[in-house]
């Protein structure tokens, strides 16, 4: 069967809701690991969910996945809405979408290659979206920017997303032979 | 583990709007005060902003949690805007100014002198972002505790969203309670095998694979259930013609209202801005006196 990339159909409904949920739900349980130098850095391992759901499901998969399990995450932390930060963790997923079409084994050091850079991109593209926007909004000046949101959001982020994000694939891959799915 | 939403009925004014002329309203809130560094509009727009927050009628008990992220982020926001690096949104505040301290500031006890670029003109403008923070921050936080998660679908299908796109929001919020029991599962049984979340040893890298064994079989367990809801779904025909929902929205006079507020608020927002050319950062003649100047 061939892959569309941009195609949103009912599996895609699907799996957007299911990133979506599983995004808010890790990111909640996983809230009580702080980075050691950073106390106030929450640590979120969660963030691999829309990476991994953009790079399996395609570009609008990961989007929402990111973009809607942020707003959830938030919404049952009670956190507000802030919806430049839930565009950024939407951008975060969606250009690891983009190579969703050329993936083949996913278990093949190019597949794993390829979703890292990917992903990693993203992480950078999405977070400053979201760190410049608060430049707009906050009128913080770009060292501020640079220096209080978008170093401590990519860091954990890049980190978190390239250990897991492998991890998760090579699952995917036995899922996907053993069912032949 | 437990979810639990932020939302339950507290009667207030607020749950009276409709929730999509309540969007349209704090969208419409956001890109308005964006445009202003004037004090006198932020109090303005701050005022404003209260008023529809204590309307809500939430406790302050129910929303510390979310204050104190806010005040965090201000404080960090301020100190290292105001104090450290002297910035200011790009060009907001004009280079110059009058310094807090012109002759320098002397560390007591050790006695080293040195020079403080501070500026009065930087302090007001810590204010004023205080101002449009706070106030942004009073409209959207109270958007979890006040709107009914069960209704973020349809509104935003109401908003001119597609249909697939607000399905799977409201399928999102239908699952999280599912997932989160069978994270808790996952956890219990990974647990009983001698996993340990808890051990904090070791670095980073090392808790994050930890994760690992909690993170994959929790993953891998609801993309399977995702295949058989998406057959089920086919074979029921989603998606070939539009889609009723449950709740039905529907526009009344509090709404338009609410909406023309939001509106005007922006499209004077514009007019002052773009037309007349007010609402730039301003410094107070009593500030400046304050300040000796």
């Amino acid at each position: 069967m061939q892959k569309k990339s941009w195609k949103f159909g009912t599996r895609e409904v699907v799996y957007s809701a299911i990133g979506a949920a599983l995004y808010a739900i890790l990111s909640l349980a996983t809230n009580w690991i702080q980075l050691p130098s950073a106390g106030n850095v929450s640590f979120r391992p969660a963030v691999v969910i829309p990476m991994f759901f953009g790079v399996v499901f395609g570009p609008i998969v990961g989007f929402i996945a990111g973009f809607l399990g942020n707003i959830i995450s938030d919404l049952i932390a009670g956190y507000g809405l802030w919806i430049w930060w839930d565009l950024g963790n939407g951008i975060m997923g969606m250009l690891p979408g983009l190579i969703a079409v050329w993936m083949t084994t996913y278990r093949g050091i190019k597949d794993i290659m390829w979703a890292e850079i990917f992903s990693a991109l993203g992480v950078l593209l999405g977070m400053g979206v979201a760190s410049v926007s608060e430049m707009w909004v906050s009128g913080a000046d770009v060292n501020t920017v640079i220096f209080a949101n978008f170093i401590p959001a990519i860091v954990p982020d890049l980190i978190n997303g390239l250990i897991l994000l492998p991890i998760l694939m090579v699952a995917y891959a036995a899922i996907v032979q053993r069912s032949g799915r | 583990m437990l979810v639990t939403w932020r939302y339950r009925l507290r009667n207030g004014l607020m749950e009276k709007f409709d929730p999509r002329a309540r969007w349209i309203f704090s969208l419409a809130f956001l890109f308005a005060v964006t445009m202003f560094w004037d004090a006198r509009f932020l109090i303005f727009f701050f005022v404003i902003a209260f008023l529809w927050y204590f309307s809500s009628r939430a406790k302050w008990k129910e929303t510390r949690r979310g204050w104190y992220l806010v005040s965090f982020i201000l404080f960090m926001m301020i100190v290292i805007n105001t104090i450290i690096t002297g910035g200011g949104a790009g060009g907001v505040v004009p280079p110059g100014g009058h310094l807090v301290w012109p002759l320098g500031v002397t560390l007591p006890l050790t006695g080293w002198h040195f020079h403080f670029g501070l500026t009065w003109e930087r302090l007001w403008f810590a204010i004023c972002q205080v101002l449009r923070i706070a106030g942004i921050s009073a409209i959207f936080l109270i958007i979890p505790y006040t709107m009914d998660p069960r209704v973020y679908g349809v509104t935003f299908r109401g908003l001119g969203l597609p249909d697939r796109f607000a399905y799977s929001m409201e399928l999102a919020f239908r699952y999280v309670p599912t997932l989160a029991r069978d994270f808790s599962t996952t956890l219990d049984a990974q647990r009983a095998r001698g996993y340990e979340i808890e051990r904090v040893k070791g670095g980073i890298v090392k808790q994050i694979i930890r994760i690992a064994p909690l993170v994959v079989p929790v993953t891998m367990n609801s993309i399977l259930t995702g295949e058989d809801v998406t057959n089920a779904m086919d074979l029921r025909c989603f998606g070939t013609r539009p889609r009723t929902w449950l709740v039905k929205l529907t526009y009344h006079w509090q709404d338009i209202f609410l909406i023309i507020l939001g509106i005007g608020m922006l499209v004077v927002g514009i007019v002052a801005n773009y037309i007349f050319h007010i609402g730039g950062f301003w410094v107070p003649e009593f500030w400046l006196r304050m300040a000796g100047v």
